[in-house]
């Protein structure tokens, strides 16, 4: 069962949408208890980065997650600012995010970025693979997928960049350790690629 | 590469979809839920979904049809239509729209903007500016209550003011070109995007796939919206639904 | 009722489930023994055929002289009417107006397909809109009344209005894309009554619906099978009956020369036709059109009954995705998926519940096939 994590951010009913119409038991999880009954979580996230890690801490859900992510090795899948709030802290705010993967939120160079309007980077834009990875099979890099963010993820070490995008530069658009996922673009919104994604993440067999 | 987006933008009148010209003479083009499910299958970037009868018949906005536009859309759906307050804009992104649109509400009262984006994300605050020319002297001036009343807002002091505020998005819609499919007004988005960093999305006389080419590659990126180029086909104006396919987009950008 | 022992064709596979099916001593059922007896004798798609058609089109050239185009086609964007469209324009030259009713429910394929084709060809489109307002509680009316031919509030809306519109612009022709090769068995009346009887129509909206029909053109069996071609001389042609028509080899065509997308099921450019004949009718009624749509193509050799047997063996419908399809019927009409279930539940009825003409189409069938106008057809 894949546990969709309804904290107040994110289009949690998109994805629910599409594992109902892929026949995969879903349930949307908004208290701390029912995280225990996933086999894989999937964290949605939309805005900014301290309302979003604030939301995270009142939902309740945030201990429960470490423990079952960090400690359960509990596989999860974050999107944009739920990939986000993964890392040690983001340029954007003030508050520690969960400290998941090693890395930082960051704000993309303007001076780097040609044409107006230079923030957020909004729209359908391709992946390259960094690694291959099953979660990606199936899917159409040129199609791409659609992204709407300012800020985004660095990772420490380069063994946990999937894939990376360009925008006024190279960026990292998805991340993985072992059983941890991140994509910075919304599958939920990438027509038939978010569909294979989350098709892709829902039968993925990790230990 | 970021690719600028191509959106249809749909027009719901008494349920039904219309087309307009200039903001009149609605033409009935059928049923909204089957049409988004036709464009969600043709994959398309983005999508508008508009009530222009709600502010007018001072109505809110219509959530259960909205919920159903909602669950056929796998890519970002924009709403707009009657949102006057904060808790419809946050039903509205909770039934599963990416987007809320506000036209008159925002320029009655500008602080709206701050407020929704607050809750809802200002990524998901879109500002809708219906713009006419100016009879004499050159200039453009705001409508609202679907071309019918003008605003008292400039359109360079009100694309300042939410410059400032920081909004997701500003639309800007040409009442002079609605319908017509003569080609989009570049000269009206030129002067606005000016002096504005948002994003920008031109919706009004997209007439062939051409126009959309020739606005992406005069600004680059930009959100190229149409409404009777993706609804009509021919001299007949017959209804069919269309938008280019994955290869076809390809020579546009 | 009387338990009938079920029982299958040997030839094709029409079966028991047809309730008014007869064999003969071979074990041929009567579907087969018109087919061979009152079709094939007549039916020419050799030079006899083309000649035929080549004088029909030169009629058609003529009366368009000097007019935009010389006749009307209605195209669904299914397979029959899109080939039919194809032959004419390229190989017979005809200049049609292309003529579509969009009634709600088209599928992408569907309306992929027509643009493809009316680029393709470079013909002018026509469309008419029903208003959906209008046919949606037509169409629930319609599942309140437990009859099998849900299908008559599209299939009404199609012929009504491009008959009025015919006769409204003079047109004297409407090519359509009927034909033997793919439907020379049709439907039992039993499992599809007329779509044209609006006696039916409108005694089943009087007791289920809950508007007014305004805008829904409602046509009747007396205007449009007596005044529009005898008076109005509007007739109706089926030229893919003059001409060899493979369907595969039809579809390959237009997926090659076009750019059309196939269809999984006959029918399927219309998702309510799509759910109604793979699950609702079987579902509900246990009346497979397949058994119909496979024993036109066996008669015609371009399937082979062990092949039939074989496709029938799984059930017509995606037993994965129809939840999504029921969900998509019930949120269209705006009822729950609940309330829809409900009229699957609900007892089921036949036309002869409701007001109808049908005496009517009986002694105009019977005059028809007397004076050899009509062969085999609908029983």
């Amino acid at each position: 069962m894949i546990g969709i994590i309804d904290y107040g951010s994110g289009n949690v009913q998109a994805i629910a949408t599409i594992y109902k119409n892929l026949n995969i038991n879903y349930q949307v999880i908004t208290k701390p208890e029912d995280l225990v009954k996933a086999d894989k979580l999937i964290l949605p996230g939309v805005g900014a980065f301290d309302a979003t890690m604030q939301q995270l801490i009142d939902s309740g859900l945030k201990d429960k997650l470490n423990e079952l992510v960090l400690g359960k090795k509990v596989p999860v899948l974050g999107i944009c600012v739920g990939l986000q709030v993964m890392g040690y802290k983001s340029e954007e705010g003030n508050l520690p995010g969960l400290g998941w993967i090693a890395g930082k939120v960051s704000r993309f160079d303007e001076n780097k970025i040609k044409f107006k309007p230079k923030l957020p980077h909004m729209g359908w834009n391709t992946i390259n693979d960094v690694q291959n990875h099953k979660l990606f099979e199936g899917i159409d890099r040129d199609f791409g997928f659609y992204f709407v963010h300012s800020f985004y993820f660095e990772c420490e070490k380069e063994h946990n960049i999937l894939t990376t995008s360009n925008y006024g530069g190279e960026f990292t658009s998805s991340i993985y350790a072992n059983h941890i996922f991140g994509t910075q673009f919304h599958p939920e919104k990438s027509h038939g690629n978010g569909v294979q994604l989350f098709k892709n993440f829902a039968e993925l067999e990790l230990c | 590469m970021l690719r600028s987006r191509i959106i249809p933008c749909l027009l719901v009148h008494n349920k039904g979809l219309v087309k307009t010209v200039k903001f009149k003479e609605p033409k009935y083009v059928g049923d909204p839920i089957n049409a988004v499910k036709i464009f969600n299958e043709k994959e398309v970037d983005e999508l508008i979904v508009l009530d222009i009868d709600a502010t007018r018949e001072n109505r809110g906005p219509n959530l259960e049809m909205i919920k159903n536009l909602a669950d056929e859309c796998r890519m970002p759906f924009c709403y707009g239509g009657g949102i006057t307050t904060v808790e419809q804009a946050r039903k509205i992104i909770n039934l599963g729209a990416e987007k809320v649109a506000l036209s008159y509400s925002a320029l009655n009262n500008i602080n709206l903007c701050q407020e929704i984006g607050a809750i809802i994300g200002n990524q998901s605050v879109v500002v809708v500016l219906d713009v006419k020319k100016k009879k004499l002297f050159g200039g453009y001036d705001i409508y609202t209550h679907n071309g019918t009343k003008k605003s008292k807002w400039k359109p360079d002091d009100l694309v300042a003011k939410l410059e400032e505020i920081g909004i997701g998005e500003i639309v800007i819609n040409s009442i002079d070109n609605d319908g017509t499919m003569q080609g989009y007004d570049t000269a009206l988005v030129e002067n606005i995007r000016k002096n504005c960093s948002m994003p920008i999305t031109v919706l009004g006389g997209a007439g062939t796939l051409d126009d959309i080419k020739n606005l992406i590659s005069k600004f680059k990126i930009i959100g190229a919206a149409a409404g009777s180029l993706f609804v009509f086909k021919g001299k007949y104006r017959a209804v069919l639904i269309n938008y280019p396919n994955r290869q076809e987009r390809k020579p546009l950008y | 009722m009387k338990e009938i022992d079920y029982q299958i064709c040997t030839n094709c596979v029409m079966d028991t489930t047809d309730s008014k099916i007869s064999f003969d001593d071979k074990g041929i059922c009567d579907h087969c023994n018109t087919y061979y007896k009152d079709i094939l004798p007549n039916w020419h798609t050799d030079e006899r055929g083309d000649r035929a058609l080549k004088q029909i089109v030169k009629k058609l050239k003529k009366e368009g002289e000097g007019k935009d185009f010389d006749c009307l086609m209605g195209m669904s964007g299914g397979i029959d009417s899109s080939y039919l469209l194809y032959v004419m324009v390229e190989k017979y030259g005809l200049r049609p107006l292309v003529f579509h009713v969009d009634a709600g429910w088209n599928s992408q394929i569907a309306v992929n397909n027509i643009e493809r084709l009316v680029d393709g060809l470079g013909l002018d489109l026509y469309t008419e809109v029903i208003n959906w307002e209008e046919i949606k509680d037509l169409q629930l009316a319609f599942f309140k009344s437990g009859v099998p031919h849900i299908d008559v509030p599209q299939d009404h809306a199609f012929f009504a209005t491009m008959y009025k519109f015919a006769s409204k612009h003079n047109i004297k022709h409407i090519l359509t894309g009927g034909n033997y090769s793919t439907e020379c068995v049709r439907n039992p009346l039993e499992w599809m009554y007329y779509q044209s009887d609006s006696i039916q129509l409108r005694d089943i909206y009087k007791k289920y619906g809950t508007g007014k029909l305004k805008d829904y053109p409602v046509s009747n069996i007396l205007w449009h099978k007596i005044y529009l071609p005898y008076i109005k001389g509007i007739k109706l042609i089926k030229p893919l009956d003059y001409i060899p028509y493979d369907k595969d080899k039809a579809m390959q065509l237009l997926v090659d020369k076009y750019g059309y997308q196939k269809y999984p099921q006959k029918h399927f450019e219309s998702r309510f036709t799509r759910f109604y004949e793979s699950y609702w009718l079987p579902k509900k009624f246990g009346f497979d059109t397949r058994k119909v749509q496979y024993s036109s193509l066996i008669l015609t050799n371009q399937m082979t009954r062990n092949e039939a047997l074989e496709k029938l063996k799984s059930p017509a419908y995606d037993p994965e995705t129809i939840h999504q399809d029921f969900q998509y019927i019930a949120t269209k009409l705006g009822i729950s998926v609940e309330e829809l279930q409900s009229y699957m539940d609900a007892p089921n009825k036949t036309y002869k519940d409701y007001k109808s003409q049908d005496n009517i189409y009986n002694i105009g069938a019977k005059v028809m096939r007397l004076i050899g106008l009509e062969k085999g057809g609908k029983r």
